[in-house]
């Protein structure tokens, strides 16, 4: 057993945990943020994707130790329970979600990416989330969100 | 050396279970004692937008607003049977159901009107927590009942009904081979989808999209590499399906045709939609490099093969 601290979507959070427990674990099983899905289990499918300290990773592949310290966003940090983030609007408006399963990962690679690039190309898009796979849409529709949440959050810059 | 080739592939598909096999849709439209329109079918939501169109279905037969429709699928318990969401049938045969039930609903309604307030009228909406209201605690309920026409077919001379209705498809593919590596690339995509009538274009779209990174992974990456009964390509590290960075921007084409056994002349695309990539990408890959590939996936080990024996003359 260990403690440690870590910051999961802005709170504070001190958990034990088992040395060997992933990531993913401790966020679904322990704290309940059950919105992370667990596809592969092996790195591949980028389902379980969360943003820690600003890059994406893939939960199943990282053990909890390593979050020691570290600020975490889920899906659960993505838009405020109420509102929808501009990603998931722009989600939602173009059809971009079918089965649903890879979605979560999918926003967060997102959000990742515009957070670091706020204009991509649509090439650009493709290689942000090309480390999730899903299996209904094709992508493109995806593309076509994250293209228009780009638009979304630089006209929300541009009021505030 | 990159080349370039283009491919079409033109198909057709049939609706529903087939060659005779039993195919059944049932629904249940009722007006709630809320005055909200409760559809109840046991068809299953996965992504595909069922509950979407289906609701689109029942509002249109009920000349009601969608807003006032309350879907309930899934459940066993209070839903009939509407068969698998497979086979391309739900919004063709589930559809019909839903049309016929719902049809039957808003007649009764209209005769409800008519019998005990006098009012003759065609537009119900504004009625229905009126009508609702009559009956006590007791919904109306109307069911409706949707059998696919498919014969068994003649084992001796293939003859018969095996399916109906059929839908149809033309795709163009654009490749760009690599003949040092073997490696494919889908470079673009014109996908001409027949539809019947589009209920919801939106959702066809997404349907042509994810068809396609179907039949891209099945033509050129997916291999389950069956050996001995076994799957040996088990896990993503060797089974491997389109990434985002795989899949062109697809320009669409829907083609309307109204089926006049549909309803409101609409034909299932689930499937239709993955058929002609497979086919489009072979021919497109013949196109570019000359070499007719007979066996799927096209990995870049069997072109390169392909490419060695052409090479050699043989
Ligand atoms: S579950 Fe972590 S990458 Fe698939
Ligand atoms: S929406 Fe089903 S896997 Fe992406």
């Amino acid at each position: 057993m260990k403690k440690i601290a870590l910051n999961i979507n802005g709170e504070e959070y001190v958990v034990d945990i088992n040395e060997d427990m992933r990531l993913i674990d401790l966020l679904r099983d322990k704290l309940h943020f059950t919105g992370t899905k667990e596809g592969c289990g092996e790195g591949e499918c980028g389902a379980c994707t969360v943003i820690m300290d600003g890059e994406t990773v893939n939960s199943c592949m990282v053990l909890a130790f390593q979050a020691e310290g570290r600020e975490i966003i889920t899906i659960e940090g993505v838009g405020n329970g109420e509102a929808l983030h501009p990603i998931q609007k722009a989600f939602l408006e173009e059809g971009a979600v079918q089965c649903g399963f890879c979605i979560p990962g999918m926003v967060l690679s997102a959000k990742a990416l515009l957070d670091k690039k706020p204009a991509p190309t649509r090439n650009e898009i493709r290689e942000g989330i090309s480390g999730n796979l899903c299996r209904c849409t094709g992508y493109n529709k995806i593309v076509d969100a994250i293209d228009k949440a780009s638009k979304y959050l630089k006209e929300e810059g541009e009021t505030k | 050396m990159k080349k370039r080739g283009i491919g079409y592939a033109s198909t057709f598909y049939g609706t529903g279970y087939g060659n005779g096999f039993p195919d059944i849709s049932r629904a249940i439209a009722e007006l709630g004692t809320d005055g909200n329109i409760y559809i109840y079918v046991g068809a299953t939501e996965v992504g595909q937008g069922a509950k979407t169109i289906l609701s689109q279905i029942a509002a249109e037969a009920l000349g009601v607003d969608f807003s006032s429709i309350v879907f309930i699928c899934e459940d066993t318990s209070i839903t009939p049977d509407a068969g698998t969401a497979a086979a391309s049938r739900q919004t063709y045969n589930t559809g019909n159901a839903i049309k016929l039930a719902s049809e039957k609903l808003r007649n009764e309604i209209i005769n409800i009107l008519e019998k005990r307030y006098g009012i003759s009228t065609e537009n119900i909406e504004d009625y229905l927590l009126q009508v609702a209201k009559l009956n006590g605690d007791e919904a109306l309920r109307m069911d409706g009942i949707f059998t696919a026409s498919t014969t068994e077919m003649d084992a001796e001379t293939g003859q018969g009904n095996p399916y109906y209705p059929y839908t149809f498809s033309v795709y163009g593919i654009e490749v760009e081979v690599d003949t040092t590596t073997g490696i494919v690339e889908v470079t673009k995509a014109v996908c001409g989808q027949d539809v019947g009538r589009a209920i919801n274009p939106k959702l066809i779209e997404g349907q042509i999209d994810g068809g396609f990174s179907m039949g891209l992974g099945y033509g050129i990456m997916e291999d389950i590499n069956l050996q001995s009964g076994r799957i040996k390509h088990d896990r993503f590290t060797s089974y491997l399906i389109p990434t985002a960075l795989d899949m062109p921007d697809i320009d669409k084409i829907i083609i309307e045709e109204p089926e006049a056994t549909g309803p409101y002349g609409a034909k299932g695309i689930g499937e239709p939609v993955l058929v002609a990539v497979a086919p489009a990408i072979l021919n497109a890959i013949y196109n570019a490099v000359g070499v007719r590939m007979k066996e799927i996936p096209v990995t870049p080990e069997r072109l390169l093969k392909a490419l060695k024996v052409k090479e050699r003359g043989v």
